[in-house]
């Protein structure tokens, strides 16, 4: 791919991990311990994706993203700590692309890597989706599952277009409820994005109580997943 | 209250006033038939009917004899009625004998000058008799008192051993040295900021304490613990005698009594045994006080010490076994393919992996305990899918299920709930964690859960090795393992966590043997306000393309 990537971690093992990953797997790398390195090597060296710590020495992580988003459209991945949810939410609700909770698995990293460049390159839109057993053809308003059509109500289409459109991506309560529903107050309409997401995964999931393709992120939101993007990193076992 | 030099400490000379102090539930009312006209008039009826009976029989005894009978009123009024009444009978009997009886009969004249020495020694009988007699009288009512004194001392020492909570036993002190004895107390005990404050008080009118309490005199008091005001040696005029409230080791306080409302007659002194045994008590009440508070301190202080030990016993031990593995895999991974096989590696690599996510679970349990335990927990409560929460968790315990079998039964119309899902999740791993970790490859796990009431139960059910009886709600102490799972390595966190969180949601987990082998755990939580739930989005029309 030989895509450049911009690490901003003030942790020398953490750095040293990524780079020696991600040059293996194809990608050049430059790294920034510092905020203020961080911003001036953006534009300097201008990355193709930026992996930033939310936490640094010298500056707040998101000042960083602030500044970096002030003049690009760059793809920023943040790294977060668990407990942080907050903190990712504002993160990606102030122009982070997505993020990864620290510890993190290379698979995990890899495919976040690939979903946002993959974003950043197909800015135009395609007339059909495909994820997993959906197609959804955005030309004629048509859902299938394994070639089957799916009947959906207008917001569930809606709701189910804009996750497509960013498949891979996670998706806040807020921009999902701005992105489908227009403006509204966020905190009491949040539950009706549960309710709606409910009612489509029982028309698209195989098995709604524990869901493939509308994935649930705890406290920040939800991500369409195409279950064969990773199942080399479930690989491992495929228990109940 | 100012801190005051002892050396320049001048005691006030106050205008020696007494306040009318109000009058307590049942002050006695002995006085007043002692000092009434009734004592002299059957006296004077008694000395009346003799004279009339030794008038008709008068023959009968010689005039020694009616002395002597005279007599008898003179007694029955000393051991009655005391002193004056006794004089007052030995008069008019020696009028009467002489008026009467003594020739000249009838007349006040005494021929005989012999007489006259009888009526000296008549009188003197009578007098030495009625001061032993109102002697005798006085001692006997001074000893049913201090009997009073001494049982109800005792009924409320009683009452103070068996009291707990102690402003409720030096209240019942002070009250009752009120309404038994009559003396109006307050308590001062020291305050956090040094000053001593009115802790309690009883028999004060209107609830002030006027007259005003010294400051001065109470600071001396409770530096030096010595008594002052009247009746003690030190500042004589006050309008208050004050008690050290003093076990042998410190002052407690200060006790402040008021003048004697019921034995005006008695001397000052007279009381002071009594005031010193109500402040024996109150200052034993308040050492107990203390000493059950240091007590418990110091049962606390050893609990937080029994409790850090075992986190270091569990942590360093829970810690050290990944990192053994990690660190060894891993240098015998830099020996390099000339000594281990493709699939020697592969098999270290693995235990690498394990290693490492054994030491994430465990950073995460305890940092999960930290944020329970300093109370920086925060609900960020929203309204949460059921199914969606289960569906979490378990993508996270995805890898540590291997070929157990979850099944997930849920009614449909199960409403939303409000909660902090990121938390209840975490529970909800901790609790599927545990229901793997103590239950054999391919068992079966089942979920299920049903609202009722408002109040939504979450089971989880494993086929593992059960949990006893007794150890049923152990399990969800910190860092208790249950003693049947010590060979499975584990730290005692997992489900104290989980209870922190339902119990941070007002809500209960418990655990039971389920019917056959294994364990049901049970959630149970508040649903929540139901406000919002009606409202459409005007999306119910289905489309189809």
């Amino acid at each position: 791919m030989g895509a450049k990537i911009l690490i901003v971690d003030d942790e020398v093992q953490i750095r040293r991990l990524l780079r020696v990953t991600l040059e293996a797997h194809g990608f050049s790398t430059v790294e920034a311990n510092r905020g203020k390195d961080a911003v001036s090597q953006a534009s300097f060296v201008r990355p193709d994706l930026v992996i930033l710590d939310l936490g640094l020495p010298d500056m707040d992580g998101m000042e960083v993203l602030a500044q970096i988003r002030a003049w690009s459209s760059v793809p920023i991945l943040v790294l977060t700590v668990r407990e942080d949810e907050a903190g990712k939410v504002h993160a990606l609700d102030h122009g982070a692309d997505d993020y990864i909770t620290k510890p993190f698995g290379m698979s995990e990293l890899m495919a976040r890597i690939r979903v946002a460049l993959r974003h950043a390159a197909r800015q135009s839109d395609q007339p059909v989706l495909h994820i997993g057993p959906l197609t959804i053809d955005l030309a004629r308003r048509i859902v299938e599952k394994n070639g089957v059509s799916v009947k959906l109500t207008p917001i569930e289409y809606e709701l189910l277009k804009t996750l497509a459109k960013n498949a891979g991506r996670v998706l806040t309560h807020r921009q999902l409820l701005k992105q489908v529903w227009g403006e509204q107050n966020y905190e009491t309409a949040g539950h009706y994005l549960r309710v709606y997401v409910g009612h489509l995964r029982k028309k698209i999931e195989d098995e709604p109580t524990r869901p493939q393709l509308i994935v649930t992120e705890p406290g920040v939101g939800y991500r369409l997943v195409a279950p064969q993007e990773d199942s080399n990193e479930v690989s491992v076992n495929d228990g109940g | 209250m100012r801190e005051v030099e002892p050396s320049v400490l001048k005691w006030r000379v106050l205008t020696s006033y007494m306040m009318p102090w109000p009058n307590p539930g049942k002050l006695p009312e002995e006085s007043s038939r002692r000092s009434g006209r009734f004592p002299y008039l059957v006296i004077t009826l008694m000395v009346a009917l003799l004279t009339t009976v030794f008038w008709k029989v008068g023959n009968a005894f010689n005039l020694v004899n009616l002395a002597l009978l005279y007599l008898l009123p003179v007694l029955v009024s000393a051991a009655r009625w005391g002193r004056g009444p006794s004089f007052y009978a030995a008069g008019i009997g020696v009028v009467s004998f002489d008026f009467f009886f003594v020739p000249p009969v009838h007349r006040f004249s005494v021929a005989d000058i012999r007489y006259l020495v009888s009526f000296i020694v008549y009188l003197a009988v009578a007098a030495f008799t009625a001061s032993l007699a109102a002697q005798l009288r006085q001692n006997a009512r001074e000893a049913i008192a201090r009997e009073a004194v001494t049982s109800s001392l005792f009924t409320l020492s009683t009452q103070v051993a068996a009291g707990r909570d102690l402003d409720q036993v030096l209240r019942e002190i002070v009250v009752h040295a009120w309404n038994t004895f009559g003396l109006p107390t307050a308590i001062l005990l020291p305050h956090p900021n040094g000053e001593l404050q009115v802790q309690v008080m009883a028999g004060f009118p209107d609830g002030k304490l006027t007259p005003a309490l010294e400051p001065r005199v109470i600071e001396w008091v409770y530096k030096h613990g010595q008594m002052a005001g009247y009746g003690s040696s030190a500042h004589r005029d006050g309008n208050f005698l004050y008690v050290p409230l003093k076990t042998e080791s410190k002052v407690h306080g200060v006790m402040c009594v008021g003048a004697d409302h019921r034995r005006t007659g008695t001397s000052k002194s007279a009381r002071i045994p009594v005031v010193q045994a109500l402040a024996g008590l109150a200052s034993v009440s308040i050492a107990r006080t203390h000493f059950e508070e240091e007590a418990k301190i110091a049962h606390l202080t050893a609990e937080s010490e029994r409790l850090r030990t075992a986190l270091l016993d569990s942590i360093s031990h829970e810690l050290r076994t990944p990192l053994a593995t990690i660190i060894g895999a891993a240098t015998a991974l830099g020996e390099g393919a000339s000594v281990l096989s493709a699939d020697d590696q592969h098999e270290l690599l693995l235990t690498v992996h394990e290693g490492a996510m054994r030491m994430n679970r465990l950073v995460t349990n305890l940092l999960g305990m930290v944020r329970l335990e300093s109370g920086m927990l925060r609900l960020n409560k929203k309204w949460c899918d059921v199914s969606d929460m289960i569906g979490v968790a378990l993508s996270q315990v995805h890898d540590a299920l291997q070929n157990r079998k979850v099944s997930v039964h849920l009614p449909s119309g199960l409403p939303p709930v409000a909660v902090d899902d990121v938390l209840v999740e975490q529970a909800l791993v901790n609790l599927l964690s545990n229901a793997i970790k103590y239950s054999p490859d391919g068992s079966a796990i089942d979920i299920d859960a049903l609202e009722y009431d408002g109040v939504l139960t979450l089971r989880i059910r494993d086929r593992g090795i059960g949990i006893p009886e007794d150890e049923a709600d152990k399990i969800f102490d910190k860092f208790y393992r249950s003693q049947s799972a010590q060979a499975i390595p584990g730290t005692g966190l997992g489900l104290a966590i989980c209870k922190g969180i339902i119990q941070a949601h007002g809500g209960e987990i418990y655990a039971r043997p389920a019917d056959d082998t294994g364990t049901v755990f049970t959630i149970r939580l508040p649903v929540g306000d139901s406000e919002q739930q009606g409202l459409s989005l005007g999306d119910t029309e289905e489309m189809s393309f």
